[in-house]
């Protein structure tokens, strides 16, 4: 009887849990994806339908737009923090536990604090602006198509860049002390240290950061939806929101399972890719 | 050693800039949480209270289900967290520090679950509950709550367990333990920042998820603390009082509870590991 | 079919038959959602019913409004259903195309004495698929104080399309924001406030048989654009109009900054008690010369879903709550029924003149497609507030969606 590779055998029971859970829901929406609400055979008409909407193409360029600005902000500010958290001060351990407040509060209402705080008129930020003259008028974070998907982009960056900053810190706990003594005694300065020692240390995480960030920035309704529900006039659309309706407002669950195929694929690939040229490395063993 | 002067107060600007940043949102829910209802929306808005009332916290702590449902989803998000950790221990040690025929697709598989957009798996995966059995028990939403923890937890210990070096277990190895061994007595003492990091995260997670929780918790005795905030929204009004009193409740613990496990998210636990 | 599909229905047929034998249900046993807001009253009813009815025992289950659409979707989709749901009108017809709930025609008693508009909302291809017992339609809310301190008298409030105009401009003039309208939020705080004005004028979204796109006819370009002018014309209504819903309308009124704005009764209480210091008037809605006013049916209906594990007793339970008397008490609004308005509580002053908008109220039209199209019809709001496009050619481009949605 042939041995399983030890590896397998480590791997198996989390990997039979998922399967578990997830086979059915994929079948689901793979079989649902292809007939119509009747249960009929339509082969590609849902995807053919959905891609023919005036709202996809739209919806993927603000996906793009709507990833592309929460991850630079997330990882830059939470590698910065994650940087910073990792000095030796007083009270560190308490800037600490603070800086995980964004993430642990609860997704709703911060959405709905934020809501209100950028609101035109009851909002605090445009009267602290207001205050020392800094605006003359009120702003309409929410309402002014040029600041309405920025205001998105940075709420989903204070959420979640205390993410970044507490993976990355661990991260940085095992860095050896001797690689920063070694570069000291060679006269290293801290910009010196951080780009030649902390930085390439922690680029593993760093990647594995990256690539759930993506995901998730891929697959998030609460914030967008709370807010804006992807207005005005779909400014802040973004695909997993048009999903959501699909599925749950329209009642087009065919459409619906079609374009959560389309979209589970193209991250698929994106995973594929990222895992075969980006995070190769690290040492095993046999 | 010693920073400099001008080092120094970066330092702490940097960090008093953190920590106002993060603080700023909060600071506002929880003076929205001392305020009287017709303060809560004023024009212009008011930073101190008027009349500051504890009447919004009595009512979380003694007319509403928040009590309940704070045990409910303590049970469940440590039951998910101890299952999750179990789970991925294995599974991450598996995948850094072997290789095997079809590692690449099963990590991959592994991130499957969180690409699976929630429309999509919600009526199947009740129907999966359904026929366990499951729906409205605390078992249930841990199972299912590993849809959302176990890929991050595996990858993310993945690549903490890889930071260590290798020669640090074959030594173990070479002086006669066991591949379990080197894992509890080596591999995971080494990894603690990255074991607390990925506990946090999937408590988190847990403690504030809401779609599942409200479709698959349908008795009171198994509700979670989301659904007790979204039960402070009646059809034309919401108690924002209520609601802000009950997330500064929900948030405080896990802050302190991160506040509590400093002690083990230090480095230096490798500090000369490879000298010769 | 495929392989796969087979195996698809035989996995759903077997966990559905799974959960048939393991839920065995004791006969006279029903569970009943209702939303949080009546929690109290059904309780009183429940133990009413129960009294008389003693071989059958109701479960109460108090649902969120959060979420409440999804999750109840997800529970008829997946064959585990309660016996009794509480849902809003329109939600009715989406189930009844979806074979999701059951008729209820053999339930309804005294036809006539409801109000026809609500059994029209709930009734498709000829069949009654929930049974109606709150209604309500949204009038105009006024701050009396405001209209004295500009002039104006507020007991003779503005009656026509160009009175309202006047009336929020000189408003506007003495300080507050004349008349408020919705540009965010939820599509139904919209289609509420602003068709009515379209219906009014004559117009309508989609044609009487459901075939054609109108939204872009002259009658309702005319009415669009009279409405959403009022933010992008005239600047009577707030700045933050896009961000705002009848919700953040109220509050804006509470904080003494709006003096008219469109809702419903259920608002009065929060002013009152946020606010005492406000006067609160009530206006109908003006319509435009020689024309007469409108408004959308609101409300809620009991369904019986197409899962439910014991539907005969459900429909008792319904019998019983449909009573007049019961209705009355139950009801957060208006009941459905004209012979439940006697009760005392609906002789409340403030209430009158939402009693008066009841009989001009309509149903939604109940297309299959319907909330996709008020989807596309609230984009070209929001276009036009946002000053995309102006109101004929957003019109335009939303009948051109809602064309392709009907074509489908």
């Amino acid at each position: 009887m042939r041995r399983l590779p030890t590896g397998l055998v480590f791997a198996l029971p989390a990997l039979i849990v998922l399967l578990m859970l997830i086979a059915y829901p994929v079948a689901y929406t793979g079989v649902l994806s292809v007939t119509d609400p009747s249960g009929a055979y339509t082969g590609l008409k849902n995807y053919q339908d959905v891609l023919s909407s005036r709202l996809t193409p739209r919806a993927f360029v603000n996906t793009l737009w709507w990833v592309g600005g929460s991850i630079v902000f997330q990882v830059s500010l939470g590698t910065a923090a994650a940087i910073l958290l990792n000095q030796e001060f007083p009270g560190r351990g308490v800037v600490r536990a603070v800086s995980v407040i964004p993430w642990v509060v609860p997704g709703i209402v911060a959405a709905t604090t934020w809501a209100w705080m950028f609101h035109t008129e009851f909002g605090i930020i445009n009267y602290m602006l207001a205050g020392p003259g800094l605006i003359s008028e009120p702003v309409g974070w929410l309402t002014n198509p040029d600041t309405v998907m920025p205001a998105m982009i940075a709420i989903n960056v204070w959420k979640l860049f205390p993410f970044v900053s507490i993976m990355v810190l661990a991260g940085l706990q095992s860095i050896p002390k001797d690689l920063y003594e070694a570069a000291r005694v060679d006269g290293a300065t801290f910009w010196d240290e951080t780009r030649y020692i902390t930085l390439p240390q922690v680029r593993p995480v760093l990647m594995a950061v990256t690539l759930l960030l993506v995901i998730w920035a891929l697959n998030h309704v609460t914030t967008i939806y709370a807010i804006t529900k992807g207005g005005p006039a779909n400014l802040t659309l973004i695909t997993p929101i048009q999903i959501f309706r699909l599925g749950f407002e329209s009642f087009q669950f065919n459409q619906a399972a079609a374009l959560s195929v389309m979209f589970f694929l193209v991250a698929m690939v994106i995973v594929a890719l990222y895992i075969r040229f980006l995070a190769s490395g690290g040492e095993t063993a046999r | 050693m010693r920073v400099s002067l001008p080092g120094r107060l970066a330092l702490y600007a940097s960090a008093g800039l953190l920590m106002a940043v993060c603080l700023f949102p909060f600071l506002w829910m929880v003076v929205s949480s001392v305020k009287e209802l017709r303060e809560l929306y004023t024009i212009p808005p008011t930073w101190v209270p008027r009349n500051p009332t504890l009447s919004n916290y009595a009512t979380v702590l003694f007319s509403s289900n928040i009590p309940r449902y704070f045990l409910n989803s303590l049970v469940i998000s440590l039951g998910a967290t101890a299952l999750s950790l179990a789970l991925a221990i294995f599974a991450s040690y598996g995948f850094a520090r072997f290789s095997f025929r079809g590692k690449a697709a099963a990590q991959s598989f592994v991130l499957v679950g969180q690409l699976l957009p929630t429309a999509a798996i919600i009526v199947p995966l009740f129907v999966t509950l359904r026929w366990l059995d499951l729906v409205s028990t605390y078992l249930g939403l841990i199972l299912v709550y590993m849809i959302i923890t176990l890929p991050l937890s595996v990858w993310m210990l993945t690549s903490y367990f890889r930071a260590i070096p290798v020669e640090l277990e074959e030594a173990a190895i070479i002086d006669g333990a066991s591949r379990m061994g080197v894992l509890f007595r080596i591999t995971l003492p080494l990894s603690l920042p990255g074991l607390v990091a990925v506990t946090i995260y999937a408590f988190v997670t847990t403690w504030n998820e809401f779609i599942f929780a409200l479709c698959f918790a349908t008795d009171s005795s198994v509700k979670t603390l989301p659904i007790g905030l979204a039960e402070f929204t009646t059809e034309f009004n919401t108690d924002w009082g209520a609601v802000m009193a009950a997330s500064v409740i929900m948030t405080l613990p896990v802050a302190l509870l991160f506040l509590s496990m400093q002690r083990l998210f230090i480095g230096g636990l490798m500090a000369g590991a490879t000298k010769g | 079919m495929t392989k796969n599909q087979r195996l698809a229905s035989r996995l759903a047929i077997g966990a559905s038959l799974l959960a048939l034998c393991a839920s065995a249900v004791a006969a006279g046993e029903i569970t009943w959602w209702t939303p949080n807001f009546n929690e109290a009253r059904a309780r009183e009813l429940v133990a009413q019913f129960q009294e008389a009815n003693p071989e059958i025992t109701v479960n109460l289950e108090i649902t969120t409004t959060n979420g409440l659409p999804e999750r109840i979707l997800t529970t008829l989709q997946s064959g585990a259903a309660p016996d009794l749901i509480d849902v809003q009108h329109p939600w009715v017809n989406g189930y009844a195309q979806n074979n999701l709930v059951v008729p209820l025609d053999d339930v309804l008693e005294d036809r006539e004495d409801y109000n026809s508009a609500a059994l029209d909302y709930v009734t498709w291809n000829d069949q009654l698929w929930g049974i109606p017992y709150r209604v309500e339609a949204l009038a105009i809310l006024m701050n009396r104080g405001h209209f004295e301190g500009a002039g104006l008298d507020p007991d003779s409030p503005p009656q026509t399309w160009d009175e309202l105009l006047a009336a929020a401009q000189t408003l506007t003039e003495a300080g507050h924001s004349g008349f408020a309208i919705t540009g965010g939020g939820e599509v139904g705080n919209t289609v509420f406030r602003s068709l009515p004005f379209i219906w009014m004028n004559g117009g309508d979204i989609i044609s009487e048989d459901g075939k054609t796109a109108v939204v872009n006819s002259p009658e309702a370009v005319e009415a669009v654009k009279f409405w959403t002018d009022m933010y992008v014309a005239h600047g009577v209504s707030p700045t933050s109009t896009l961000e705002n819903d009848g919700t953040a309308n109220r509050r804006l009124f509470i904080a003494d900054q709006v003096s008219m704005y469109q809702s419903g009764q259920f608002d009065i209480a929060s002013i009152q008690e946020e606010n005492p210091d406000i006067q609160i008037g009530v206006m109908m809605t003006p319509h435009p010369e020689g024309k007469d006013t409108a408004a959308i049916l609101g409300g809620w209906s009991w369904v019986v879903p197409a899962a439910a594990e014991n539907p005969e007793d459900a429909k008792t339970l319904i019998r019983f709550l449909a009573q007049s008397d019961n209705m009355g008490f139950f009801t957060d609004t208006f009941p459905a029924r004209t012979s439940a308005m006697d009760l005392p509580r609906f002789d409340d002053p403030m209430l009158q003149v939402f009693a008066q908008m009841l009989p001009y109220g309509r149903p939604l039209p109940s297309h299959p497609r319907w909330v996709q199209i008020s989807q596309a019809y609230f984009d070209g709001i929001q276009r036009i507030l946002i000053g995309e496009q102006d109101a004929q050619a957003s019109m335009d481009l939303a009948a051109e969606e809602i064309q392709a949605l009907l074509d489908q």
